[in-house]
Order: structure tokens, then sequence, then C-alpha cells
């Protein structure tokens, strides 16, 4: 857990004071990620500068898990905590596993367990280690420099990241990709994590909060969807977009709005007629078909009318399925492309797991913009 | 080929020589880099410090090697050593000092603040990062500075001869006195070999003190 109070920045003296960041309070909780995002200049690096005494603060204080950082050893304060920057710095006279090794070898780990660590990150970060352990930095492509940075960022398995536009320098294609590696990542290591972007789409992708500053002040200080439908001011709003309520879809889930029992649901083996009968007394327009556990298709009236055979072999099939993880956006995307307003959940074995209607999202939108009004009032500044 | 003739008469002679020269660039090589580096590196901290050191350095490479040697005698007379190899040590020293400060200065420099921020911001304390990062980045130039100076120095010790510190200068000095061609183009021709050699041994040194991963981020980039 990370508490800012009431911090205050101010570079230079006298005429030439420049005051980068102005009576910030927050609180980053233990296993959150929260972005500092804003326009360049806008003191949200200084901010993490001021996490790890690179900078100094100059009123207010910095408490980590609940110790004040001014009144704790620098070097150390920073040994315990992983800091990757969008530059990665790595070094270019060590190799690949020296380079992960830096904060184990100054916190003096057995060589042995330094290797296997190494190995294990690179593991983790879907580089061979047998091939890259003994590269140097210079061999390696920019995303896999980037994966280096940050796996040498969790090498001594710090509780805390400081990320410093991490993912900055790479391409957009390659971005995409390392993020989300990183947030499955996250997932598991569930670290405390201060990031900064200035990039609106990373930081509702990789946000659980989202601080947003503007010249040194924090402007709002909210989860992604709360600021996508809760603005506080003009100046948020025209950083977030207005495209906002379609951003909001790429942060609800299929896993948020699908209906896991719908009740339209007849097995494969009914007949055409029984399940007419159900469609009549159920009044549903159409019937999805479920075979063997799997999503087969649908059946409509106009199609079951003078058949005979079980429904498995009438039916229509739906273009594919969607799973819970899909965003909302995935998921439209693909209703408007398939001219079709109810979809099939299934889990990774391709078993029916629900349906997911473009109601269900409408639903789930509105209730975004009303109903979290109050829910969020608690963590709202 | 009567210079290589004088050469095998006098070859006795010549290896003296040849030693007392290696034995004046050797130490005031040695002398000039333990002061030089760790300067240069300190001056890296202090920017304050940083102009002037490297002006004054500047200054002395200005001063002509003879009219240094001759502000030299009356002060080192009082010590008993106006004449002979001290002031010819001290001048080179002085002489080497501006491209071993200079050049460790702008090697350490020189690391791109990127990597700095990544040491310091991973909990390195100034040594370590001094020790692991920055020097080891540095080392090539600030060799390139030291073969700089020593090659200088080979040059500007055969001029020692005239304050009487012996080494190869002694037969272009002598042989210019005497009207002897032979002994003169001898004593040019082997100073002028001897900074040919250690001009490639330092490079040599170089390319080996080099670390691996800096010689690889080269050759891509090449």
């Amino acid at each position: 857990m990370i508490t800012y109070d009431h911090v205050t920045k101010i570079f230079g003296e006298g005429a030439n004071a420049v005051t980068a960041l102005e009576d910030i309070t927050l609180t980053i909780e233990k296993g959150e990620t929260v972005v500092f995002l804003g326009p360049s200049g806008c003191g949200k690096t200084t901010i993490l500068r001021l996490t790890n005494r690179l900078e100094s603060i100059t009123r207010g204080n910095i408490f980590v898990n609940g110790k004040n950082i001014r009144e704790q050893d620098e070097v150390k304060l920073r040994q315990q905590m992983g800091y990757v920057i969008q530059d990665i710095g790595l070094f270019p006279n060590k190799t690949i596993a020296d380079n992960i090794g830096v904060v184990p070898r100054l916190l003096g780990w057995s060589k042995e367990r330094i290797t296997k660590r190494v190995d294990e990150l690179l593991t983790m970060c879907r580089l061979d280690p047998d091939v890259f352990r003994s590269r140097y930095p210079a061999e390696l492509s920019g995303g896999q420099q980037q994966r280096i940075g940050v796996a040498r960022g969790l090498a001594a398995d710090p509780e805390i990241l400081l990320m410093d536009e991490p993912f900055g320098a790479i391409d957009p294609i390659n971005r995409e990709q390392i993020q989300d590696e990183f947030l499955k990542l996250q997932e598991k290591l569930q670290k405390t994590i201060a990031f900064v972007s200035h990039d609106i789409h990373e930081a509702i992708k990789m946000g659980d909060k989202i601080a947003l500053f503007e010249q040194g002040r924090l402007v709002q200080y909210a989860s992604p969807a709360f600021m996508l439908t809760h603005p506080k001011n003009k100046y948020v709003a025209d950083f977030v977009g207005a495209d906002r309520a379609l951003k909001v879809l790429g942060i609800i889930f299929v896993r948020d709005v699908f209906n896991p029992c719908p009740e339209n649901i007849v097995q494969g083996l009914a007949t055409a007629k029984e399940t007419l009968a159900f469609i009549e007394k159920e009044d549903i327009n159409y019937a999805i078909v479920i075979d063997d556990d799997k999503p087969v298709g649908y059946v409509t009236p106009k199609i079951l009318k003078y058949e005979q055979s079980p429904v498995r072999d009438l039916v229509k099939a739906f273009p594919d399925h969607v799973r819970k993880r899909t965003s909302a956006r995935d998921v439209l995307s693909f209703m408007l492309m398939h001219d079709i307003l109810t979809l099939c959940v299934v889990d990774d074995n391709g078993n029916f797991a629900g349906t997911v209607s473009y109601n269900d999202i409408q639903k789930k939108i509105r209730e975004t913009y009303t109903g979290e009004m109050k829910k969020d009032k608690g963590d709202r500044l | 080929m009567s210079v290589l003739q004088f050469i095998i008469a006098n070859y006795k002679q010549v290896l003296f020589l040849t030693w007392e020269h290696i034995y004046m660039v050797g130490l005031s090589l040695i002398i000039a880099t333990a002061l030089g580096v760790p300067l240069g590196i300190i001056i890296t901290k202090h920017e304050e410090l940083a102009k002037r050191v490297i002006n004054g350095a500047n200054v002395i490479m200005t001063v002509p090697s003879i009219a240094l040697f001759g502000l030299m005698l009356p002060v080192l007379a009082i010590i008993g050593h106006g004449l002979g190899k001290v002031p010819a040590v001290i001048a080179l020293v002085l002489y080497s000092q501006l491209p071993i400060i200079r050049n460790t200065y702008v090697a350490i420099k020189n690391v791109p603040p990127s990597i700095r921020d990544a040491g310091k911001g991973m909990g390195m304390n100034k040594w370590e990062l001094l020790r692991e990062v920055e020097i080891p980045i540095a080392v090539p130039v600030i060799i390139a500075g030291l073969r700089t100076a020593a090659v200088m120095n080979i040059g500007i010790a055969a001029i020692a001869a005239y304050v009487g510190a012996g080494g190869l200068g002694v037969y272009i000095q002598q042989g210019i006195d005497r009207v002897y061609p032979e002994m003169i183009i001898s004593g040019a021709v082997l100073v002028s070999l001897f900074a040919i050699i250690v001009d490639g041994a330092m490079a040599l040194v170089e390319r080996i003190v080099t670390p691996t991963g800096l010689k690889v981020q080269k050759r891509l980039v090449q």
C-alpha cells in the first residue's frame, strides 16, 4: 500500500521555482494498479520518482506500507520496489541474466538462487532461458528488451512496482501483446503498481483506478468505468474523449453481463414438434439448441413447421461463440457484423455457459451510468 | 644502410636509451592514470569543478614542452633535481592530464541517463553504479585517452633529452650537435617506431578491456 499525504513538489527556488505537484493526496491499495495519467508536464512522472526518492519531497509525506519513506534509507527503499522505465535502461555491458539479477545480487542472494530466479523470470516473459540467458541487450528486439526490463523490475519479487510508461517505446502491435501478457501476469502476482501513462487507452486497460493529473494537480481519482461515465469536469471529459461511451465497452466483459441460465434452451434430441410447443408456451421467438453440452445453433418456429426430425438436425448455426473474457466491445462488433442480437457464451472446452444479448450489454451500460454513482462514492475523492 | 649499421654497432646503448624512454613514459603514464582517471570521475559529480579542472589541463597543454622544462628548472633546482628524469616525468604527467581527464569525464558523462536512472532506481549506491555500470561502459574511451597520452608522451620524452633525462632523444640532440646524420636518423626512426608499437599495443588493450556487450552493440549498430 502506498499513501500520498498532501504531497507537494517544487523544483528550483525563488523566482525560478516551478510547482510540479500540488497537494496530492491519494492511496494505492495493496494489489491494485493505479495509473497516473495526464499530458506531459502534468507531474505524473514526478510523483513516481518521489515514491522511490529519486526526487525529494518538498512538503507532505509518502507512506509505503505505513512507513514514512523519509525515515528510510533510500537505497534500501529502492531495492524493495521494482522500477521499470520507458527507456528500459538495460546495462549494455551485462548479459541478460546479469541484468535481471541486479537487485537480487545487491540484496546478497546466493548464485544458485539468482540463476534459478533468472530462468524463472525469463520463462515467465516467454523467452527461452537457454537462448537468452547469455545474450546481450543489443542483440534483443525492442519488445524483448522491454520484457527484460519488466523481468528485472520483478526480479527480487518486490511487493511494489513503479512503472514509468513501461510500454511507451514499443510499436502498437507489440505493445498490445505485452500489455496483455502483463495483465495476465499481474492477475497471478497481485503486485501493488504505480503506473505512469499518457495514453487513455492504456490507462483504461491496465488500471484498477486512474489518477488524472493536470498541471501538478490531481483532478480525478476513480475507477476507469467511473471516470468514463462520470468525468468530473470538462478537462476530464476532453481527456477521456468524446467516444467515452464506446470506451466503456472495452472494460465491460461478457462475464459481467451474460445470462448463465437462459430459458429458451432445448436439448438436441427433442423433436421439432415438442420444440414448437415449447416455443409457443414460453412465448419466445427462437430456441437455442444444446447437444452434448455444446451449443449447436438456434431454431425458429418457421424452421420447425412441418418437420419431424430431432431439432439438432434442423438448426441454424451461430456464426461463432464468445467467451466470458470477451469484451463487450468485441461482442457488439460481432453482433453488428453478423446481424444477430444474441450469442452463446462458451467455456474453454466449448461447453455452453450461457447467452449474451444486446439488451444485456445495454442494461449494463445504463447501470454503469446511473448505479455506479452511488456504489463508487466511497472511494471517490 | 648506414643507419642500420649505426644501430647494430651501438646496440647496447640503443637498448639502454630505449629502456630509459620506456621507463620515463611508463612511469609517467602510471602516475598520470592514478591522478587523472579518479579526477575525471570526481568532476563528473561536481560540475562546477569540471570546467576549472579541464581548463587547467588545457592551459598546461598549451605550454610548449621546452618552455615547461625551462620553467620547472629553477623550481626543481631547489631540491637538486633541475635536470634529469624528475623534470621529465613531471612534465609527462602534466601533459597526460588533459587527454586522460577529458576522456574519463566525457566517457562517464556520456553514459545514457536512462541507464543511470535505472541503476539508481533499482537501489544501486553511487559506488556500485560506478563500478558495475558507468566505468565498464566508459572504459573504451578512457583507454583511448591513455593511448593518446602515451603516444604524445613518447614524443615529448624525446625532447626531454635536452634537460638530461636520457632516452632516445639523446641521439637526436647529440646528432644535431655533432652533425652526425646517421645518429639523428637512428634516434628519429627508433622513437617513431616505439610510438607506432605503443599505439598498436594500446589499441589491443582497448579491444581487450571493452566489455563484450559493448562490442556486440557496436557490431550490430554498424
